[in-house]
């Protein structure tokens, strides 16, 4: 029987199913939106494009990279979600962000047909990280958020990096918080 | 409400978490679940391990262990699912039990002044009387919180 006042705990279903990429970072699978991923590209590919950035209150950020006319942060993700650093070997360049996100590998593309909302038990920073869980294959797999990888204060913090490092911003991006 | 409804003492589950044995009152429990896979992913939450999905809900499970006994569930497979109060709501949430769980009616005496915010009370069984759990007060402690209830396991 239905608590009074019970949350109801449903899934934000989609019109269609939505396309979403696998990947792993450390042993963990993630999804995320197919169309927030503009590009996914080998470290090795790259080695030549990343520029170092200092900012000793962010270690999760430690390269730049330029693409076309666009320059990214790139986010480990290891760092980002606290978990044991492994080598990655992609990046997962955002599309409408500045964020490039190192991770180890990709699984495969799968089509997702709901987004269950993360439980309000889970009241950390993962409310940032993940726009909530799909189930899939018998397994509970995180949908990213690709908002949550830095927040404004973040962006701001890095863009004063990048100025005190180069005199320009190549970066300066007004995010709402 | 008739005469006798007044009077029945109120009715608990009576679960063993570690070595000591817990209750929490009936009405808030929805279900002892069979081992179910439980899926763990990243997040910064305390006492949180992961979650499982049951009757096609997602519920987060507490490590309820470590913050009543001092260290993590083991061997502890199936799960007490709860409801539990969050401002003005109630959510399920559930907590690894060795399965061996019991109904029990009793005497409840109010917690001492010493308790912990998550012992509602003291259930005065036949053979022994056990701490009521706050259910939905044990989400708001970390770990290091349990001190004093890894003392008194170590004193049993």
């Amino acid at each position: 029987m239905k608590a009074p006042g019970e949350l109801r705990v449903k899934p934000r279903r989609t019109h269609h199913p939505e396309r979403v990429i696998l990947f792993y970072v450390s042993g963990q699978v993630f999804a995320i939106a197919a169309e927030a991923v503009q590009e996914i590209r080998s470290t090795d590919s790259l080695a030549g494009a990343a520029m170092e950035i200092e900012n000793p209150e962010l270690a999760k950020v430690r390269h730049t990279l330029e693409r076309g006319r666009q320059a990214y942060y790139v986010v480990n993700a290891c760092l980002h979600f606290y978990l044991p650093v492994e080598r990655p070997t992609l990046l997962l360049i955002l599309r409408d962000l500045p964020v490039a996100v190192l991770v180890d590998r990709i699984d495969r593309m799968a089509e997702i047909l709901a987004i269950y909302p993360l439980p309000q038990a889970f009241a950390g920073e993962e409310r940032g990280w993940y726009r909530g869980l799909t189930y899939l294959d018998d397994t509970v797999i995180p949908v990213i958020d690709p908002a949550g990888f830095l927040s404004a204060e973040e962006y701001r913090s890095l863009d004063r990096s990048q100025k005190a490092g180069s005199g320009s911003s190549e970066l300066a991006r007004v995010v709402q918080s | 409400m008739n005469a006798h409804e007044s009077t029945a003492p109120p009715s608990f589950v009576i679960l063993q978490i570690g070595n000591r044995r817990f209750a929490l009152p009936s009405e808030t429990v929805v279900e002892l679940a069979p081992p179910v896979r439980l899926h763990r992913f990243p997040h910064t939450s305390p006492l949180l391990a992961g979650v499982i999905v049951r009757r096609g809900r997602i519920v987060p499970v507490y490590d309820a262990a470590s913050l009543l006994v001092g260290r993590p569930a083991s061997g502890q497979r199936f799960y007490l699912i709860a409801r539990r109060q969050a401002d003005r709501a109630s959510d399920l949430g559930a907590i690894a039990v060795n399965g061996e769980c019991e109904l029990a009616s009793g005497d409840v005496l109010p917690p001492g002044a010493d308790r912990s915010a998550w012992v509602a009370g003291t259930l005065e069984l036949a053979d022994d009387s056990v701490e009521v759990l706050n259910f939905s007060a044990l989400p708001a402690f970390h770990p290091g919180d349990a001190s004093n209830s890894r003392g008194k396991e170590s004193e049993s």
